[in-house]
This record gives structure tokens, sequence and C-alpha cells, in this order.
């Protein structure tokens, strides 16, 4: 059977990508090796849902996020700003007044990434962006360059005192990364899962994009693994599938990461080595655990992370190979239960993890968990190299037109009529279908 | 009462570059340098009898060469001595040695590994093409990207122009560079732990950060630029020590016409209707000028000198929030004997170089652990050399001088510096070193430790940091050592800067003030 185009992968990017193309009157194939996820973790871009007509159901819990006190009780972060303040105020005064300001300055600088992610990522040497750049104005422009080599931990400490405070805030800047926060580049991660929120709300939504994309009409589905994507002449000519099959298609959409794709599924003699050696040094340490628990929670996300030095000693531990005795925890519900983020895991670690978490956050104490995924098993449950669901480190070695490497950037690959559109490509995992969205979109420009 | 064109704060090797140009375009120059003598932190005592020491700076590499060229600085008794090696012994006996022979550096590292002496050249050559792509912008008073000033857009675009005609590939190694941690740069050229970790080292000197957090690529780089140019090849020592570099520049500076005055502490900058009209020394002495340019780092400038009440708010908080966190410590000591390595025993060409502790990249991770929390490194980093052995008028006859620079020492350490902490530094280190040259508590006759408060307290130097402000992407180029006063002159009239506190910052480059002297003159660099 004969295709325009197949999409391999069942995540989000590869969906919205997918149904993007089909919309263009393409004759697509998606081919999943696992169903889709019941939730999706980040912000779909509004950009994505006209196109595309999707309602869906997005999580917006308030407070947005409930941070654990070490003394007890808990700090809550409503959606409404005023309201936050309110509740800064009781641990420190000063924080509460600075926290308006702080929302409206974030939220200004997350507005330009949020224009630059639904495009084909440009060099900095671009005149149109530094024209972009140049609209901020004095203060933004000299917070967006003073804060992206910045580590999260100062951003964070120029404006708060309270650890509290700052250790909910600062976990969204090493959130799925081998650093801690004082690492540099921090501060950058943490604007990035800002896009698409509104003012004064740091933790990404959470919506069933995946399974209202999967239930759209106009796309093929065909359940299967990938064996080989089918070279000729250099070009990308169809795969074969798991059992032998062969399908053919003029173009290969690849959800999975470039490693994979390029290295394994294609014929990397087809490739320059130089290039096949920077695929293999694409960075993509997987560092978190994901712990299901049976039961239910109240509410919406439960942190704990009680300072940034309590994150930063966190993290020394991953550096030496260890699990974090003192790990980051976030937990929310889920559609099976009580889904608990574990920081850091090393790769292959092995350790109790469910009685770690259960012994630090509340509710948990007498409840079984269902399962546990640490770094390796979540790459093979999820597709996700080494373990890391954004298939590329987010750092600013490996962002926007760096994403995941310069050659790589513009969704294309070197193997004419191969692409990728995973959370390895700009602007990559946290944003829900923005990489899917713009790949689909430079194929249709080439093609047309 | 004298009037003066120019009036120079402080006589580190800066101070005196600056005032050298200047000097040599004609205008009437004063230096004025607190202490005794000139040299700031790039100065050599005779700390004991017979021994002498650069007490603070120890190796020259990255003074520029058209300073050295400009000034003439040989036939003021300039003369670079090269090291030849850089040696890191490893605990059970084996070492890396690194040699400046091309032939023998390839055998020992196929010693380790053949992959990674395939891969060093090519390593090489990549941070060769990055040190010569940064090299023209250490000479560039950095333009404010945020002004519509025409002066500042032409600027700009000439920047624009340089960097647009950059290949875009060796642009985004440049940004690799700027963003990657020295550890994870390193891992994606070399196996070899040993290599990796002495490697790495370049990128941690200086700065609380540790090999494997961000941006310490940069600094790796910025220590590499010595290596180039044809000038001296490699890493050198000073003869005399680093004051000798110090005295070259001062005896340029005085050819050239300018005055120096030791002993003269500075006690503010004479400010008049928001213009600096000279400076006050201590004890009321009034200097009238022009035009006063301060080599004292930023914060002892504008939150000192100048006071916070003479500035704008918003440039006082830039000032408030420039990061120093000094990390790093000396200890010089005398010795009677030379040091006797496990791994190469014996008097070798081995000593005629550096020694390097730094077995792996997690034991400098470690150090750097300690320090992050307030605490001395356990086990420090540590950066050797013995320079009686290059020039043996250091040491009395078959006596010998010992240069070790150590990290991570916090300034802010758990408690404060006191004699007590300064000791232990000391103890550490020596019981470190001695792992490795098991004679080294036998042959020490004197100790002198020099902590990140000792290096405040004598040379000035804010929190002890050695590049007069840390090298992190947040605080170079066109933010240093502020948004928009980046091109050497300050908010108030007539004070300008020069210090390494402005960019390109530290190392004994001496560009800062050369910089500041052209941005000053009004000419083009």
């Amino acid at each position: 059977m004969s295709f325009h185009a197949i999409v391999i992968g069942s995540g989000v990017d590869a969906l919205v990508a997918a149904h993007v193309l089909a919309r263009n009157s393409k004759q697509v194939l998606v081919v999943e090796e696992r169903p889709p996820a019941a939730q999706d973790f980040g912000w779909v871009p509004s950009q994505v849902v006209a196109e595309l007509g999707l309602k869906l159901e997005v999580q917006a819990p308030d407070p947005w996020v409930s941070a654990l006190l070490p003394e007890g009780g808990k700090l809550d972060l409503f959606r409404d700003p005023a309201r936050t303040a309110d509740s800064i105020r009781k641990l420190s005064p000063r924080d509460a007044a600075a926290w308006p300001d702080f929302c409206r300055r974030m939220c200004a600088l997350a507005r330009v990434f949020g224009e630059l992610y639904l495009e084909t990522p440009t060099d900095p040497l671009n005149l149109r962006l530094a024209l972009r750049v140049r609209r901020l104005g004095r203060e933004g422009m000299v917070d967006l360059m003073r804060l992206l080599p910045m580590s999260v931990a100062e951003l964070l400490d120029d404006w708060f005192e309270c650890d509290a405070l700052k250790g909910a805030l600062g976990a969204m800047g090493i959130l799925n990364i081998r650093q801690g926060p004082r690492s540099g580049g921090t501060a950058f991660r943490f604007l990035h899962h800002h896009v698409g929120s509104p003012e004064g709300v740091f933790r990404p939504s959470r919506s069933d994009v995946s399974a209202a994309l999967k239930q759209r009409p106009g796309v093929h589905f065909r359940a299967s693994g990938v064996e080989k994507i089918r070279l000729k002449q250099g070009r990308a000519h169809g795969v074969a599938l798991a059992g032998g099959e062969e399908l053919e298609a003029a173009i290969v959409v690849s959800g999975l990461d470039p490693r994979r794709t390029l290295l394994e599924l294609a014929d990397p003699a087809w490739l320059d080595p130089e290039l096949a050696r920077a695929i293999g040094n694409i960075r993509c340490h997987g560092v978190s655990a994901r712990l299901l628990f049976n039961g239910s929670m109240n509410g919406g996300n439960l942190v704990w992370a009680p300072s940034l030095d309590y994150l930063e000693r966190s993290y020394d531990a991953v550096k030496y190979g260890h699990v974090s005795t003192e790990p980051y925890l976030e937990a929310h519900p889920s559609p099976e239960g009580v889904e608990v983020h574990f920081q850091y895991v090393p790769y292959g670690a092995k350790d109790d993890l469910a009685a770690t978490a259960r012994r630090m956050l509340p509710g948990l104490e007498n409840v079984q968990a269902a399962s546990i995924l640490g770094p390796a098993d979540l790459e093979r449950e999820e597709g996700w190299p080494e373990g890391q669901p954004y298939h590329a480190e987010l750092a600013l070695d490996q962002a926007l037109w760096m994403r995941p490497l310069p050659e790589l950037a513009q969704y294309k690959t070197p193997i004419e009529g191969l692409w990728l559109c995973g959370p390895a490509t700009h602007p990559g995992g946290g944003i829900a279908g923005a990489s899917g969205y713009n790949c689909a979109r430079a194929i249709l420009k080439e093609k047309s | 009462m004298t009037r003066h064109d120019v009036v120079i704060i402080g006589g580190g090797h800066n101070g005196l570059v600056c005032a050298a140009y200047l000097a040599r375009a004609g205008k009437r120059v004063l230096v004025l340098e607190r202490r005794e003598r000139v040299g700031g932190a790039a100065m050599s005592e005779e700390v004991f009898p017979g021994f002498r020491f650069s007490v603070f700076s120890y190796v020259v590499s990255l003074l520029r060469p058209e300073i050295i060229r400009d000034l003439d600085l040989p036939r003021h008794g300039l003369h670079i001595l090269p090291l030849e090696s850089t040696l890191t012994p490893l605990p059970g006996g084996n070492y890396l040695a690194q040699w400046n022979d091309h032939d023998q550096n390839r055998r020992e590292l196929a010693r380790h590994s053949p992959r990674d002496a395939e891969a060093y050249d090519e390593f090489g050559l990549e941070l060769h093409q990055m040190a010569r792509l940064i090299k023209p912008i250490l000479g560039v008073a950095p333009p404010d990207p945020a002004s519509l000033a025409p002066r500042e857009l032409l600027d700009l675009a000439r920047l624009a122009g340089m960097f647009g005609r950059i290949e875009k590939k060796k642009f985004n190694t440049l940004w690799k560079l700027l963003t990657m941690s020295s550890a994870e740069y390193l891992d994606t050229w070399f196996e070899t732990e040993v290599l990796k970790a002495t490697k790495s080292a370049s990128g941690i000197i200086g700065t609380l950060l540790g090999p494997r957090s961000p941006g310490t690529a940069y600094v790796l780089l910025h220590h590499y630029m010595g290596e180039l140019d044809g000038v001296f090849r490699a890493w050198g020592f000073a003869k005399g020590g680093n004051g000798s570099v110090s005295a070259a520049i001062a005896s340029a500076a005085r050819a050239f016409g300018a005055e120096i005055r030791t002993n003269a502490p500075v006690e503010r900058v004479w400010i008049e209707e928001g213009r600096a009209k000279g400076v006050v020394l201590e004890g009321g002495e009034e200097i009238r000028a022009e035009v006063v340019v301060s080599g004292a780092d930023p914060r002892r400038t504008f939150l000192g000198l100048v006071g916070e009440k003479n500035l704008p708010g918003e440039f006082a908080d830039s000032i408030k929030r420039f990061k120093f966190r000094g990390a790093s410590a000396k200890v010089n000591l005398a010795l009677g004997e030379l040091p006797n390595f496990t791994c190469m025993p014996g008097r070798g060409p081995h000593l005629r170089g550096a020694v390097s502790i730094s077995p792996s990249i997690a034991y400098l991770e470690q150090a750097y652990d300690d320090a992050k929390y307030g605490e001395i490194s356990r086990r420090p980093y540590m950066d050797i050399v013995i320079p009686s052995m290059l020039d043996p008028a250091m040491a009395p006859p078959g006596k010998h001088v010992m240069s070790i620079f150590v990290q991570y020492a916090p300034y802010h350490v758990n408690g404060g510096w006191t004699d007590e902490k300064r000791e232990a530094l000391g103890d550490a280190v020596i019981d470190t070193l001695a792992e490795y040259a098991p004679n080294i508590k036998s042959a020490i006759l004197h100790r002198q430790v020099v902590t990140p408060a000792d290096i405040e307290r004598i040379v000035g130097l804010s929190e002890g940091n050695i590049f007069q402000g840390e090298l992190s992407l947040q605080q170079m180029f066109f933010l240093r050592p502020a948004p928009a006063w980046s091109r050497y002159r300050t908010p108030i009239g007539g004070l300008w800067q020069c210090g390494s506190g402005t960019h390109p910052g530290g190392g004994v480059m001496g560009a800062s003030g050369r910089n500041a002297a052209f941005a000053l003159l009004g000419e083009r660099v």
C-alpha cells in the first residue's frame, strides 16, 4: 500500500504533524509503536488548536501548585496573582510585593519565546530576530540577555527571599535535566516551561490532546513497531514494519529521537561521519522516575522542593551516579491514580523510590505503588532515549537553532524525504505539538 | 596643585597599560598606586629571605601580543620562559604527561587511548579556530545593543558584520562553547578521564563553578587563547616573577612620560555637579584631572570610591548584582629540596613544567561541591609550578620555590576566614600533594597561604576574585560590568574604567587597559 507520508511514533508531535499534513490533502499513515498518552504535559499552542479545530479538555488546577513547607502546611499559588500574593505574604511580605512585577516581566519574556516557538528556528545572526528582540525595549532586552545564560537560582535570588517559593518555581528550571538550580542556562528552562501559561502561572498545563488527535478523522493508523526506514538511492522510500511488511511513501516523518531515527532505523552510511558522531553526542540523560500510586488526591499539583539549596543537593547525588536521597517530588492526579515525578534518578538505578516518595508526600503513606518507572524503564516503555522525555536535553547548546543539532534544526535530515518532528526538535518537550506543527509546515512549504 | 590630563587609580597591569598608551598619545598621565609598589595582583615579593614569589598571579600567557609589541616590553625587561609540560599524577602511580613536543605528546596520549591521541589534533584545531574568532572581539569596545545612538548602531552593525562573515558552523561551535560545561564539551572529544579532567580544569579557574557547570567551556577557551599568536606558544613564566611583567609595563609607561606615584591611596573620586574633577587621597590631598580612570574593580570603584549616592539607581543595582565569589587561593612554598613524584621519580623535565592535581572530573566536581556549600575543598584542585627551575634567581642556590594555585577556597567560607581556616587550607593542600610527592612535607622550609580574603585585603580585589568579577556569560561583553556601560565609560562624566572588571576580563591580558585607552582617545581599536 502507498501513502504520501508515513509518520512514525505516537507522541503528540507525531500526531499533530500527521493531521496537519493530512489537512493539506495528503494520504497520511501513522505507524504507532504504542497507544497515545491519556494525558499530555505542556501547553498546546493555540495555532494548533485552531488549525485542527480541536476541542480539548485542559486541566487548569487552582491553586496551580501547592508547595509543601518543611515546617508543615502549604504555600498555595493561585491563578489569580493577587490571591497568590496574599498567600506569599504570610511567609514574606517583601516577596508578596515583588510578585506582580516578577510575573509581568517573566510573561513578557515568555511571550517572545512563544512567538519563536511556532516557527522554524533561525540563527541569531538574523536581522528579523534582532528587530523582534529590540521591540522588547531596554528593560526587556537587558532582562533577556542577562537571563538566558543565568542559573534559575540567581534569577530567583534576585527577586525573592522565601525558600519554599523559590524551590517551587526553581523546579521548572531543572525539570528533566541533569543540572541543578545553580547551573547556568536553567533560567532559560524556567522561561521555556512558562511559555503559553497565563501571567503568574508557572506550571505547564496538562490536556488530552493526544487522545483527541487519535479520535480526529483524516489519518490512517497502524499499530506496529518499525524495523527500518527504507532508502532508495539515498532518499526515503517508506518503512519496513516489525513483521517485515513494507510500506511505501515519499515522505517519512519520524517522531522518534534522532539517534534512533538516523543511526538505527535509517542507514548511517548515508550520513556524513562527522554528523553521525554529533548525533551520537546528543545529550539525553534521563534523570526522573515516574511513580503511579493507587488512590486519589485532592487539588492540583503538590510539590516538595523546599528550597533551591535542597534542589542543588538533590542534583549533587546524580552527578556521582546515585539516586537523590532527598529528591524533588511533584504529585498530580492522573486518570489512573496519583502520578509522582521523582528527580533525580540515574539511568539503571534500582533503589526503592516508592518508600522515599511515601515518606515525603502526605496522603501516600498507606497506598500501593501501581508502577515505578525509572529512566531505563521509561526508555523501554515510552521510547524515550536514556529515559529523557524531551529526547534531547533542553539546554542552551541544544535549544532553538541548535536543537538538537544545527544540521537538523530545520526538521529536515540529510536524507531527502526523511524529516524529524519529535520533541528533540525545536521548540522541544514541554510544549505539546509545536515541534510536530512546525515540521509539518516546513514539509508543506517545501512541497508547495 | 598640579593638573593632569588623566589620573589613573591603581597601578595594576591594566592601569599601567592604560597609562602607557595614554602617555604615548601625549597625555599627561599620573598613576596612583595604594601600595608601596606597582603591579596589583601581578607582583613579585621576597616573602622569605632569599626566596622570591609571584605572590598572587603566577604565569603569563594571555598578555596581548600587540601590547608587548606596542610598548616594546622586552626592551623594558620582560623575558618569558616557557613552561614545557603539564604532568597530572594519578593515585596508584600512573600519570598523564602533556608535552609541548607534538610527537612526544601523541605517544603519551596513545598510551592512555589511541582514540584520544587521534582526536587530540582535531580538538586543538577547533579551539584554535575558536580562539581566532574571539580574538578580534577582545579588542572591541562592546556596543550597547539596546541603544539607538548612531555611533552605537554603527558599531553594532560592524560587529554584526564581523559575526556575519563567520561561517555558520563556526558560530554554532562558539555558541556551544559559550553555553556548555567544560566536562560536557570534552566528553564529545575524549574518553580518557584524566585528560578530560586536566583540560576541564582550565574551565574552572577563577570561578566558583565546577567542570559540569554550564559556561565553563568558555573559560576553557579564554585560557586557551594564550596558546596561539606564535608569541609564547604555551604558558610561560616571567623571569623574576609576574612582578617583572608589571615592572616592564611601568617602565614603558614612564618612558612615554607617565608619572607613577606609589603609597598614594585614593580615598574617593572627587565629584562636582555629576562630573569627576579628580581624586582625593587618603590624608586629604586633592589631585585635579580632566579625566579619572579607575583600574579598581567595579564594586570598589562605584560603591567605594564614587559612592552609591552619586550613581543612578539602576546602575548601582547592576553593580551590586555583579558577582565576584572569589574561589581561588595561593600556597607559596620555600623548599629545601625538589619534590619527588612517585609517578615520575627524580629530577626530570616534568619539574620545568606545571603539575596539575586533577585526576578525574568527579574529583574536581567533588572539590566544587565542598565549596558550593561554603567549605574549603577537602581534596582541592591544584596547579603547581616550580619557578626556580626556570629562573634560579628566585631561590638561594640548591633551594626552590613552589607556587600552588588552589581551588576551591570560597571567599564566603562558613564562619568567615580565620587564621585557623587559613592553616587548614594549607594543610589540605600539603596533605593532598604529599599523596603524590611524599617528600614534600620534609622539604618545606616556609609556607605562605594566601586566601581570597587575603587577596581582597592586600590587593584590593573584591571577594578575592582574580578576574575582578566572575567570567560568566551574563557578566561578559556588553554586560560587563553593567548593561549600557560596557564601553569603559561610566555614568559619571569624566570617569572611566580600565580594570579587568570590564570587557574582555582577567588573566593578565592587559586588553581592558588598552581598550580603555583607545576608547578614551576616541580612536578605533
